[in-house]
């Protein structure tokens, strides 16, 4: 019965199949597009004004700034995509790289074992947001609000407030974040890596889909048997995955882990996914939108340095920023929905 | 209702004795001095030490120590704790402040009050303070991470500062002189000061800044920083941007910061003064200004336990004085 | 005898909350014996009415069903406005109406992006958080002022005659009983409360939707210029950050207060004991010297705790129907 139902369970906003079906694939990809350009745009704009943007090594700085961004701003679409959110990123990158960072020090010869600890914690503190928000009824804002809170008081109580200096790390993870692959930072290919698995999983796998699915219209899709609360729930899970991961790599990446690792994550993460078109009235959204989001977030702070510009300036033009990809965001969707009504 | 009521109350209940046992550290004996300290923020180690110091003169002068501040390094935060202290009646504060002009009024009404102000580490505005426990006087500290920076490129070439804040007096005047020297002392002329940036003594922060000017100034020899949270900072990025031999990291740092970034060879020199001796002196000023014994007069002195004697300069100010510069040859002799 | 039962229902929240505020303020006299003091409790008031007053504005807001993220970044653009007033020598009565009128126009911003262009409230007024903020230190820049002239800190820095009792305390519950009367019995009240619960409703019967929201927004934002002119005599300076990252604690006080997050529920008195019973625990707490995370820690938990409860208190009661 449910395997019937997961062949038809629809991909984002289309419920009628045929033509609408491949006008709203399309405009998901123009979302995309539109994206993708304005990273263009705001990469001229800086390679035009200033010196040393466009070169090799400017971009890999870009890149790399970039990467960890993805790979959270991916988890915190997850969670958008079902139309809630998730403020505690930071303090799931601070529980988890803190303890991550504590037992990489008591244990340095585990190797591998770090990271699963790190993506264990992120994968539990993961399931307490989402068992609070889809069983627990707790609206989403309200349930990361506290245990952003929460999760980061236990950071402290954890580490005494005391950090690891990086000396205690073992070497190759410090070694790991700086390596490259042919020139290309390993980080940047991980976070790719993470962009194109999750983007292929949420096209194709049932499990996945669902998550569009409960995000659209959570009414219709209670009405199609889905059980919304563990598709949430799931969605909360693996978004607290990839942030534990992605707090491993953060501690990798800064060497030594004070008890205030990540804090204000999760503003930057939120951004980056509103400027990569993924809607924040949940169902739609391509995680393609958020690399380039993050992509545009990261070049306009590099841009901002190589200009010489102060700090805060940077401030306002990613606000700006992300007011203007919401207009043009809404915009695109209207022009959708006219579409849709001319065809009757 | 009433289930709800009694929910409540449960629940306050359970929290309350949960947290009472993290309650107040110290009781409040009729002849004890109580004495709080108040640092920048907590969870840098470098504050941990400064107060396992004072917690050591504490007991040997037999006062009651408390220590305690906001974990962020955030102003107002930091006005908030110096008010709540204020309000727990204590005899002596000791301060590093973020902002010196900031934390003035908590700190002006405290001395209003009696209780008696002193700053260490990071100054407040002199009339909110009774005594300034300078860990090393300005030229002093430049002089010394000009020295490293030599160590490191004796050729000279460009340099950059990296400070918490344009409101940390210290760091603001650290580069101020350092910069004054490399432009008046035939020793530093081959030094160039090119920028200033802040990091608000954030770690992540801090490595952004520091990449962002290696490659705004790709010409960069060195990056110097006051701040102990910065200059290790520096060292990474500089590790991961793949610099290493031709730019190079200096300034303030505890040993177990940069002990790996020696031991490896990518740096070759940092400097502090031992902050736990810094922690321990201001505590002995403390106990002496609220015992009369110690007087803001130019040319007093102050018996700082096994410290030995200090005097009072300018301003009520007290140096420490005594600079520890670490290299690959001493840095296992240090365990902080 | 049913009249009374029914009164009490309905503000089922804010008596507990009363209790809360009782049984808080007895585990802080037991935590430290220096919170019963009078001096000491009027002091530590002042570290909620910035952020109290913000509160109101933003429960406005959140009632007619949208979110504003920005005020901090708005109170921030009005302090940093208030130094540059105090630098030129300008006279407080013309720099105060200047914020009022900037805040007005910034909240008027946030409102026609989310009414008048239907743009996501939260998603937006993220964006608008970080323009604001991004103005705040362009015109105040890094280094933040510090010498306000004395009628500038009058209102923020001042005790009232001779008792220990700080001007803006009786200020706060002016702003409170405005709210009252606004929310609870004017037209433009009923009509916020109205478009929270069913906002089509209220469209076909011919009320400007989008110009009640519009309002909504200018009046949170003229709260947060009210916070500005206290924040800059309570401190004393003015910087691009001040009041970076209160958000957080603005919104905890609105949904402890027992206002819905989807809107068209919600009570000022709720958000005032709401408000008072944070302060209570927060004074007791740090009067303890319980550190700043810990002291989140039970906060955090506490508002998770108060949803669930409320939603199972419901379905229970429902349920043993």
């Amino acid at each position: 019965m449910s395997a019937a139902l997961d062949s038809t369970v629809p991909n984002g906003r289309d419920f009628r199949m045929g033509l609408a079906a491949k006008v709203s694939r399309n405009t998901l990809r123009l979302r995309v597009v539109s994206v993708f350009l304005s990273f263009i745009a705001v990469a001229v704009v800086f390679s035009l004004t200033t010196p040393n943007f466009l070169t090799l090594q400017n971009m890999k700085i870009i890149a790399f700034n970039a990467a960890l961004l993805t790979i959270v701003a991916c988890a915190e679409a997850m969670v958008v995509l079902t139309r809630n959110l998730d403020v505690s990123v930071g303090s799931v990158i601070g529980l988890a790289g803190y303890v991550a960072a504590k037992f990489a020090a008591a244990f340095p010869s585990s190797g591998p074992l770090i990271v699963i600890v790190a993506v264990a914690i992120g994968l539990a503190l993961g399931l307490l947001n989402g068992l609070a928000v889809s069983y627990g009824r707790v609206p989403s804002i309200v349930a990361t609000l506290g245990t952003l809170s929460i999760f980061r008081g236990i950071t402290y109580i954890i580490g005494h407030g005391i950090e690891v200096p990086s000396g205690d790390l073992p070497k190759w993870m410090i070694r790991g974040a700086d390596a490259t692959v042919f020139g290309v930072p390993l980080i940047v290919l991980l976070a790719l890596a993470v962009v194109f698995v999750l983007n292929q999983l949420l096209r194709n796998v049932p499990l996945f889909r669902r998550v569009y699915a409960v995000g659209s219209n959570p009414a219709a899709a209670v009405f199609y048997g889905l059980r919304s609360n563990r598709v949430v729930l799931f969605a909360y899970a693996v978004a607290g995955a990839l942030v534990g991961l992605a707090a491993f790599l953060y501690v990798s990446r800064v060497g030594t882990v004070t008890v205030n690792l990540g804090r204000d994550w999760e503003m930057i993460a939120l951004a980056a996914v509103v400027l990569g078109g993924v809607s924040t009235t949940g169902g739609s959204g391509n995680l393609f939108g958020v690399l380039f989001g993050a992509l545009i977030l990261s070049s306009i702070d590099n841009g901002l340095v190589l200009a010489h510009a102060p700090e805060f300036w940077r401030m306002f033009i990613q606000g700006t920023a992300i007011v203007a990809a919401i207009a043009l965001d809404a915009g695109i969707e209207r022009r959708i929905q006219k579409m849709f009504r001319h065809k009757g | 209702m009433k289930k709800t009521i009694a929910l409540a109350v449960a629940l306050s209940l359970v929290a309350g004795s949960v947290f009472a046992s993290g309650g107040a550290e110290s009781s409040s004996s009729a002849k004890k001095y109580r004495i709080f300290m108040n640092p920048k923020f907590t969870g840098l180690s470098y504050f941990e030490v400064c107060a396992n110091g004072a917690k050591e003169a504490a007991k040997e002068l037999g006062v009651d120590f408390v220590y305690t501040g906001s974990e962020q390094a955030d102003v107002q935060l930091q006005v908030q704790s110096l008010e709540n202290i204020v309000s727990q009646k204590p005899d002596a504060i000791i301060v590093s402040a973020i902002d010196l002009n900031a934390v003035a009024p908590p700190l002006v009404k405290a001395m209003a009050k009696g209780i008696k102000v002193i700053s260490y580490d990071a100054d407040t505005a002199a009339n909110a303070r009774d005594f300034f426990c300078n860990q090393m006087s300005y030229e002093g500290a430049a002089r010394a991470m000009l020295d490293c920076a030599l160590l490191n490129a004796p050729e000279g070439g460009e340099l950059a500062f990296i400070a918490a804040s344009p409101t940390s007096p210290n760091h603001m005047a650290h580069i101020k002189i350092m910069t004054e020297l490399c432009q008046t002392e035939a020793k530093y002329k081959m030094f160039k000061p090119v920028s200033t940036q802040f990091a608000g003594d954030d770690e992540a922060k801090s490595i952004e800044v520091s990449i962002n000017l290696m490659q705004a100034y790709p010409n960069l020899r060195g990056i110097i920083s006051s701040s102990a949270v910065s200059a290790p900072a520096a060292a990474r990025a500089i590790q991961s941007a793949g610099k290493v031999g031709k730019v190079f990291a200096t300034g303030v740092a505890l040993p177990s910061s940069i002990r790996s970034y020696l031991k490896d060879g990518s740096q070759k020199a940092f400097f502090i003064w031992d902050p736990a001796m810094l922690g321990y002196m201001s505590v002995y000023v403390a106990k002496a200004s609220l015992d009369g014994t110690l007087k803001n007069v130019v040319g007093s002195k102050v018996k700082a336990g096994k410290l030995g004697e200090f005097t009072v300069g300018k301003d009520g100010e007290i140096v420490y004085g005594k600079p520890l510069i670490f290299t690959p040859q001493n840095i296992d002799e240090y365990k902080f | 005898m049913d009249a009374i039962r029914i009164n009490v229902n309905k503000h089922r929240w804010e008596l507990i909350l009363l209790g809360l505020i009782a049984v808080a303020a007895a585990w802080a006299t037991q935590l430290s014996p220096y919170y019963l003091e009078s001096g000491q409790l009027f002091n530590s008031s002042r570290n909620f009415v910035f952020t109290g007053i913000m509160a109101l504005g933003l429960m406005t807001v959140i009632v007619t069903g949208e979110m504003d993220l920005s005020l901090p970044s708005i109170l921030a653009v009005c302090t940093v406005l208030l130094a540059k007033a105090s630098a030129a020598s300008v006279p407080l009565p013309l720099a105060v109406i200047g914020i009022f009128l900037v805040a007005a126009c910034l909240g008027a911003v946030n409102g026609l992006l989310v009414a008048k262009m239907r743009l996501p409230a939260l998603a937006v007024t993220l964006g608008t958080m970080g323009a604001f903020r991004g103005v705040a230190f362009i015109i105040g820049s890094e280094v933040g002022y510090t010498g306000f002239s004395d009628s500038y800190k009058y209102l923020g820095g001042t005790l009232i005659g001779e008792t220990e009792i700080p001007l803006m305390l009786p200020v706060f519950f002016i702003v409170v009983v405005l709210f009252v009367v606004v929310l609870h019995f004017t037209t433009f009240g009923r009509r916020v409360y109205a478009i929270g619960n069913n906002a089509n409703a209220v469209a076909y019967s011919g009320i400007s939707v989008a110009g009640t929201k519009v309002t909504a927004y200018v009046l949170s934002a003229l709260t947060a210029a009210l916070g500005a002119w206290i924040f800059v005599g309570q401190y004393g300076s003015a910087r691009g950050d001040n009041a970076n990252g209160v958000i957080l604690a603005v919104i905890t006080s609105v949904v402890l207060g027992g206002v819905d997050i989807n809107g068209g529920k919600g009570n000022v008195l709720g958000v005032l004991f709401s408000i008072l019973f944070l302060w209570t625990l927060r004074n007791g707490m740090g009067l303890a010297n319980i550190a700043g995370p810990i002291q989140q820690l039970i906060i955090g938990a506490l508002l998770i705790a108060a949803v669930l409860v409320s939603n199972f208190a419901v379905s229970f009661r429902t349920s043993v129907k």
